[in-house]
């Protein structure tokens, strides 16, 4: 492209200033940075946080200062999340899927070693493992075992790529495991538990790279008869008027989802007094409602009034009954990892 | 659209050396920049990711790459990117050879279709391959009555590859066949040689090399897919994990180093790929011009 020498000019100016101003941008424009606040999150508190926590909680911030706070969002993976934060992506606060990565910003020194000190342990959000089934429930499933039988087809991200899909798999595990617990809590059997994580692992028909993958082709493309989730996320399908149906299997896993404010971010922008007052609303019981309000479940029980008539499981457990995130990294998820092993087990079967 | 101005520069130095210009050596300044920002943009990154994959030494290097699962995706990777090769060549050839040679009705639109692939960003590939081949779309029931499956399977590989590879053998066998100077092959057809004959004999000797880059351009480019394979294949470890998808699942699982090294292999091949084929230009081009 040859251009004249006057609009040649005027293209390098315009070019210069679009540069520039993406490197203004960065500091945000008008609020003074005391008055903004970064927010690095993972995928699926995008809606809760985005439509609902951020305008309320800048309508108070506005009562008690008077003055009109500033958000920057990003919302990415919360592996990539974490590890982008991790190597420099200045967040304000963190909120990711599991307290492994939020350990990853520990370790990379961004977030204090006591930030699971608060009244709620560091958690911001809780929500189950259920499983969504198609409409009628044609394929009976009422619990993890009916995930097995032959002719269910299942869905369910890979755990590899989405670090929050290992909540699906870390649930269906930890049934089995602590009914094996049980019976012999020294030295528990575990055939029972492998053979259940084969058996439904044969059934899956397709590992997506992500939930909102997942979800998509159960609903869209109509894939498979069972799709493996967390409540929240169905509930915000049936909130935007897309419903799908689910179970909640009698034993299942708590999710709970951490939040924490990066030191290093807050103490560049000097904001310590906004990220402060957002770290609280996000756990007090009008932030809470907000979240119940999107699927979640309080982990507030002042807000407990906001879930009316959502079923309770028989039986819910917590990471931390399975030993914690990095055990079960390790036991389930490394190159002789339980789930790895098995995944590859039943493909060489398939061919046999 | 950087693949295509690949293409478009592959092409441009088969034309015969003789009808160049003379080469002026580039001022010093030009020369030096033009290094640098290749040093920066290309070179470094590689470098430093090839460096940390063999920081733990060579050994730790080699039982990264032949753990089985990393085995097994680099396997597969090669496999499926080979087979759709095989695919892209005969079937990109004819393309290029049926709008060069012939005129129908839609022939522009068709030509401008062609480089669409590489503008539609991959995980779109992915999701429309889905919709097309898809348990529940009409294409995918026959299909699946058939006992085929395609989508959640190694074939839906080869069609992401086909489909994200679709212009590079077509735009590198274009041009050479429109500067083809026709007179050989109506003489060997005034000689009585079929259409068949002339084709093998005649026209594909002069056609090869270009069918050749396009096929080691596509080759490179399969072999780092990630959005519409991620898409489509079903990602299970020792059946659709192709390379790519397991290392970002490696880098996701904390297994750094595993990662680095199966992207060290995929890059060194492709470093290889490239080198290799320009090497055979440069001897094309000697030979050519004497």
């Amino acid at each position: 492209m040859e251009l004249p020498p006057s609009r040649r000019l005027r293209f390098g100016l315009a070019a210069a200033a679009m540069l520039a101003s993406v490197a203004a941008g960065c500091d945000g424009p008008s609020a003074a940075p005391a008055d903004s606040l970064k927010i690095g999150g993972y995928s699926v508190v995008r809606e809760v946080l985005h439509e609902g926590i951020i305008p309320a909680f800048a309508r108070k911030w506005k009562e008690k200062t008077g003055r009109e706070p500033e958000f920057a969002e990003s919302y990415s993976a919360s592996g990539a999340q974490a590890r982008s934060i991790a190597s420099g992506f200045d967040a304000d606060v963190a909120a990711l899927s599991h307290s492994g990565d939020m350990e990853i910003l520990v370790k990379a020194g961004k977030v204090a070693k006591d930030w699971r000190e608060g009244p709620y342990k560091g958690i911001m959000t809780n929500s189950l493992v259920v499983i969504g089934h198609r409409e009628g429930n044609p394929k009976g499933i009422h619990d993890w075992a009916d995930l097995g039988k032959p002719g269910v087809g299942v869905l369910y991200p890979d755990p590899k790529t989405s670090g929050g899909a290992r909540w699906n798999v870390n649930a269906i595990f930890g049934s089995g495991y602590l009914e094996a617990a049980a019976k012999d809590a020294g030295k528990p059997d575990l055939s029972a538990v492998k053979d259940l994580m084969a058996k439904i692992q044969a059934n899956v028909v397709n590992m997506d790279p992500s939930g909102r993958q997942s979800m998509a082709n159960f609903a869209k493309f109509r894939t498979g008869d069972a799709v493996v989730t967390y409540e929240n996320e169905l509930l915000l399908r049936a909130k935007e008027g897309d419903a799908i149906p689910y179970i909640i299997p009698p034993a299942t896993l708590l999710i709970e989802s951490p939040v924490a404010l990066v030191g290093p971010s807050v103490k560049k922008h000097g904001n310590a007094e906004i990220a402060q007052a957002f770290l609280e609303f996000l756990t007090s019981a009008e932030g809470q409602r907000i979240f119940a309000e999107y699927g979640f479940r309080p982990v507030n029980p002042e807000a407990k009034d906001a879930v009316p008539g959502r079923l309770e499981p028989a039986k819910v457990f917590t990471t931390a009954d399975l030993g914690g995130w990095k055990k079960l990294s390790d036991e389930l998820y490394s190159t002789n990892g339980l789930w790895t092993t098995i995944a590859a087990e039943v493909v060489q079967n398939r061919r046999n | 659209m950087a693949a295509a101005a690949t293409v478009a520069a592959a092409t441009t130095t088969k034309t015969p050396h003789h009808a160049h210009p003379r080469r002026e050596r580039a001022p010093l300044v030009l020369r030096g920049a033009s290094l640098l920002y290749l040093g920066v943009m290309v070179v470094l990154p590689m470098l430093a990711m090839t460096v940390q994959a063999f920081q733990p030494g060579p050994r730790a290097f080699w039982s990264a790459v032949t753990e089985p699962y990393a085995w097994h995706a680099l396997k597969l990777t090669f496999a499926t990117a080979f087979i759709m090769v095989i695919v892209g060549a005969i079937t990109g050839t004819a393309t290029a050879w049926v709008i060069v040679r012939y005129e129908f009705p839609g022939r522009g639109l068709v030509n401008a279709l062609i480089d669409l692939p590489f503008a539609v960003p991959t995980v779109v590939t992915g999701v429309m391959l889905v919709a097309l081949y898809g348990p529940d779309s009409v294409v995918g029931a026959i299909m699946a009555k058939g006992g085929w499956r395609v989508v959640y399977n190694q074939p839906g590989i080869i069609l992401a590859l086909l489909f994200v590879t679709y212009p590079f053998v077509i735009r590198s066998v274009q041009p050479v066949l429109l500067a083809l100077d026709r007179t050989e092959e109506e003489a060997a057809a005034t000689l009585g040689a079929g259409p068949m004959t002339t084709f093998l004999r005649i026209t594909l000797p002069t056609l090869w090399p270009s069918i050749l880059t396009g096929s080691a351009l596509s080759f490179s480019r399969a072999l780092g897919e990630y959005g519409s394979v991620v898409m489509i294949a079903g990602n299970q470890p020792m059946l659709t994990k192709t390379a790519p998808i397991y290392v970002f699942g490696e880098i996701e699982s904390g297994n750094r180093h595993g990662a680095l090294a199966v992207s060290a292999v995929l890059l060194a091949t492709s470093l290889l790929i490239l080198v290799v084929l320009n090497a055979l230009q440069r001897g094309r081009e000697i030979h050519d011009a004497a």
